[in-house]
């Protein structure tokens, strides 16, 4: 068989692909969603606002005559390049992250409602399943994106107009600058899984109450919930299997001896929740009525 | 649909709740324990001072201060365990150009959160103000005034058996003998183990107005009465600790009497 088609001409081998995949595929229905996606202007307009809003706020806080230490690293940040991505970091994991990503994965399901487009999709040669794994990856693919341009846009801006200085660490030690460039992309990586896993509860949001407004809203404030859930004291049990937990898990790289426990479990927290969100939503595309409307 | 939802839902609040159970059954709830501060506190510490000395032109190494802590929350009756701004935390260390005070350390005051982080804030009187002056002459952020550090919450619990004794004090600014001729002082207990006990011996000039004993508990206030009324036209009143428990003024207090 292979044997054949590689003596086929190519124009021959993709009509017989086409043939052989009669249902068009993952691939074409990945294309046709980031076909989608690249034609709207929010999402081209998150990708901007992720490259560019770095740059005015570093400039702020470099203009500050008293730096912001309530925040970790705080302290550092009016003197210190990699100090300054860190307190961004740390505030970008309070809320901005998970809405960044949701403003794509809480809409890319309930647009199709808010259209009353889900008969016109469902009805093309592809099956739900395609459909489901098809926006599912073109939202991940989006939250990698954005999440790789805020940090390229932060720690670019805050190592040119602040510096690149040895950065004090979380044990008081003293970090080199080559460490600590590492060190500081390294912890906005470990971001990667619980932004995904807002991403997934974006998309099973989006999918249940089929509505963009509550897909993009709903992961936003259930992040702030959880951020203050974890920051009470007394119920400290649940702290380690909330979602945001996750995205402090890259404190223990800047102290010494430097520690991972929290960035495993945070993997497998993050891992936890987005399989049980696409599980979910899964679960509700495969079973949903769309004769309706 | 409706159905998948609520066994979704379902399965994730019995996930959280057999965790619960599992977190709560192989001990301590939270992560912040006292063990873990008294180790991580002195090591932060070290290496801020270093950072400080240097700042200064001063050559220490982080090895050479034996830096040790003693941490406590809110009082003797609260559980050294679990964030909040309560934690006090005593530490002692060895620099030649900076003695110690004679109760052996300085008290410092940390802030720590849920997430394994704590900001500290030093005694100014040990490690100097919000600003100092570095070795060029230029002022600088005292890097030891307040400082952050982080621990691993699965770190070494056992505790470190560091203990250090109270500091008694007395606190009234002045005596007052009230109408009936009684007199009293405030007296407080400082943060540290085992409290405060030991006797007071109040002289007046050359008569000596008698001996009070006292007990305390840690972070805790007390009154002391005088045995004897203060003389007429007595100006002050001097107070001899001899602490049996906890450490006290090494020097006799002098207190002014304010004339009713």
């Amino acid at each position: 068989m292979t044997a054949v088609q590689t003596h086929m001409d190519p124009a021959v081998r993709e009509s017989t692909v086409a043939v052989e995949r009669r249902r068009g595929g993952l691939g074409a229905a990945l294309r046709f969603e980031v076909r989608k996606l690249r034609a709207q202007y929010r999402g081209w307009a998150v990708l901007a606002g992720a490259v560019l809003a770095p740059i005015p706020i570093v400039v702020i806080i470099n203009g500050q005559s008293r730096p912001p230490k309530d925040t970790l690293f705080g302290r550092f940040a009016t003197d210190n390049g990699f100090a300054l991505t860190l307190l961004i970091l740390g505030f970008a994991t309070q809320w901005v992250l998970p809405l960044l990503t949701a403003i794509v994965a809480g809409d890319i399901f309930a647009s199709e409602d808010q259209h009353g487009t889900w008969k016109t999709v469902l009805t093309r040669s592809t099956s739900r399943a395609q459909i489901f794994w098809a926006k599912t990856l073109t939202a991940c693919g989006f939250a990698v994106l954005v999440l790789t341009l805020l940090a390229a846009s932060t720690i670019a801006s805050s190592l040119l107009i602040v510096g690149h200085q040895p950065l004090t660490g979380l044990s008081g030690q003293t970090i080199g600058a080559g460490t600590a460039l590492q060190l500081v992309t390294a912890s906005w990586a470990t971001t990667l899984a619980p932004t995904l896993g807002f991403t997934c509860l974006a998309i099973v949001l989006s999918v249940w109450f089929r509505n963009p407004a509550v897909g993009i809203a709903t992961p936003v404030v259930l992040g702030m919930v959880m951020v203050l859930i974890g920051g009470l004291g007394g119920i400290e049990i649940i702290r380690p299997l909330l979602l945001t937990t996750s995205f402090e898990a890259w404190h223990g790289l800047f102290t010494q001896p430097r520690f991972t426990g929290p960035l495993v479990e945070g993997l497998l927290v993050s891992a936890a929740w987005s399989v049980l969100s696409l599980g979910a939503a899964f679960a509700i595309v495969r079973r949903r009525d769309i004769t309706g409307g | 649909m409706r159905r998948t939802i609520l066994i979704v839902l379902a399965a994730l609040i019995a996930v959280i709740g057999l965790a619960s159970v599992v977190t709560a059954t192989t001990g301590g709830s939270s992560s912040v324990t006292r063990a873990r501060l008294e180790k991580s506190l002195p090591v932060v510490f070290a290496n801020t001072y270093v950072n400080q000395a240097n700042l200064v032109g001063r050559n220490v190494t982080a090895a050479s201060l034996h830096a040790k802590a003693m941490c406590d929350k809110h009082g003797p009756d609260v559980a050294d365990i679990g964030p909040g701004g309560d934690w006090n935390c005593l530490m002692s260390w060895t620099d030649p150009q900076v003695p110690m005070p004679p109760e052996g350390y300085g008290k410092f005051e940390l802030n720590v959160h849920s997430n394994d982080c704590f900001t500290a804030s030093g005694p100014s009187k040990l490690t100097g103000f919000l600003t100092i002056t570095d070795k060029h002459g230029k002022p600088v952020t005292n890097p030891l005034f307040e400082f952050d550090g982080c621990f691993d919450p699965h770190s070494d619990n056992a505790a470190t058996g560091v203990y250090f004794p109270s500091l008694f004090a007395i606190t009234s600014p002045n005596v007052t003998p009230t109408a009936q001729g009684r007199t009293t002082v405030k007296v407080n207990c400082g943060t540290g183990s085992q409290g405060c006990a030991g006797t007071v011996t109040a002289t007046a000039g050359r008569v000596n107005l008698g001996t009070m004993p006292y007990k305390l508990k840690e972070e805790a206030t007390g009154t002391l009465q005088l045995p004897k009324p203060v003389p007429a036209g007595a100006k002050e009143v001097t107070f001899e600790v001899k602490p049996s428990t906890g450490a006290g003024p090494t020097s006799p207090a002098t207190i002014p009497v304010q004339p009713r």
